[in-house]
């Protein structure tokens, strides 16, 4: 039987897909069961989902790609 | 004897119970995990007529790659924690190299994969440290800490339900993005933020899938580490 500590190793190192089939039931029948895993991977979805807003704050102002085709055409 | 009857009715309404239960999970569960990164944005491949048009310099085709992709490799440029001008410097110097070796470029690789590895070597090279596969991180220590010896959990994720209903979360996770270190905040940039997938990002980073699995671990295990220290000291 799959233990906790390593249904949240492979949940939260991507390492779920290259698992074999049956492992990877053990780890889905696993999550129906336990409510503290089936947190865990609930709140990784979560922090997906939050980092994704990361993305706004860190955008470029407008006029980026004209600065940088300036810069690069004169330089060739 | 007497309770047979009784006994089976419950094993029978325990079965469409636990059925319904994990049927249920499971249905919920693949939705999530069996498409880990829901909107992962896939490579595009690079065609031969317009490598043959950067190749021949024509401006057109450079500003093209400019607009196709300055502003997500400046957005990935400023999630490493570059500033807004060192972060177009940056990008600057990612597209210098880019036309410089232009001609070493075969086209097997994917334009957005070939840019993403040079913005990663180029933010190596300024920040002058580099990108070391740290075999003792203490944030494994701290998983470690969370199970007995049987691997049962002895330090439970807390319930952080609430908090992550907050539209803070964003802002959370930005604040908790500085305590990790570079190789594991740009593995949880480009798989997290940006929407990557494995393979590519393998690619940009120059590491195994094994290699990248620990890196994305510990970003992680170090993330839901400092959200919890918030989350506790908010309730």
């Amino acid at each position: 039987m799959i233990s906790c500590k390593q249904v949240a190793e492979l949940l939260t190192s991507d390492q779920l897909q290259s698992q074999s089939w049956w492992r990877r039931m053990e780890v889905r029948l696993h999550l129906a069961m336990c409510t503290l895993c089936a947190r865990l991977a609930r709140q990784l979805n979560q922090i997906r989902a939050g980092a994704r807003g990361l993305r706004e704050g860190n955008e470029a102002d407008g006029g980026l790609e004209e600065r940088l085709i300036r810069r690069l055409t004169r330089m060739q | 004897m007497f309770f047979a009857p009784f006994d089976k009715f419950c094993c029978k309404i325990r079965a469409v119970f636990d059925t319904h239960f994990v049927t249920s999970a499971l249905t919920s569960f693949m939705e999530v995990r069996d498409n880990p990164i829901g909107d992962m944005r896939l490579a595009v491949p690079i065609s031969a007529d317009f490598l043959d048009r950067l190749r021949r310099r024509e401006p057109e085709a450079l500003a093209e790659a400019v607009h196709e992709h300055a502003r997500t490799l400046f957005r990935a440029a400023r999630g490493l924690g570059f500033d807004e001008t060192e972060a177009e410097d940056l990008v600057q110097d990612v597209f210098t190299t880019f036309l410089d070796r232009l001609d070493g470029f075969e086209g097997r690789s994917q334009l957005r994969t070939w840019l993403f590895g040079i913005l990663h070597r180029k933010a190596q090279e300024r920040r002058r440290a580099r990108t070391a596969y740290e075999h003792d991180d203490p944030i494994d220590e701290a998983f470690e800490s969370r199970f007995d010896g049987t691997g049962n959990w002895v330090r439970p994720p807390a319930d952080l339900e609430r908090l992550f209903l907050s539209r803070e979360l964003g802002e959370l996770i930005r604040g908790c993005m500085d305590v990790l270190p570079t190789s594991q905040r740009e593995a949880f940039l480009l798989r997290e933020v940006e929407g990557l997938g494995t393979e590519e990002i393998c690619k940009i980073l120059d590491v195994t899938v094994t290699h990248f699995g620990v890196l994305i671990h510990r970003a992680r295990a170090r993330l839901r580490e400092c959200l919890e220290k918030k989350g506790w000291s908010q309730t």
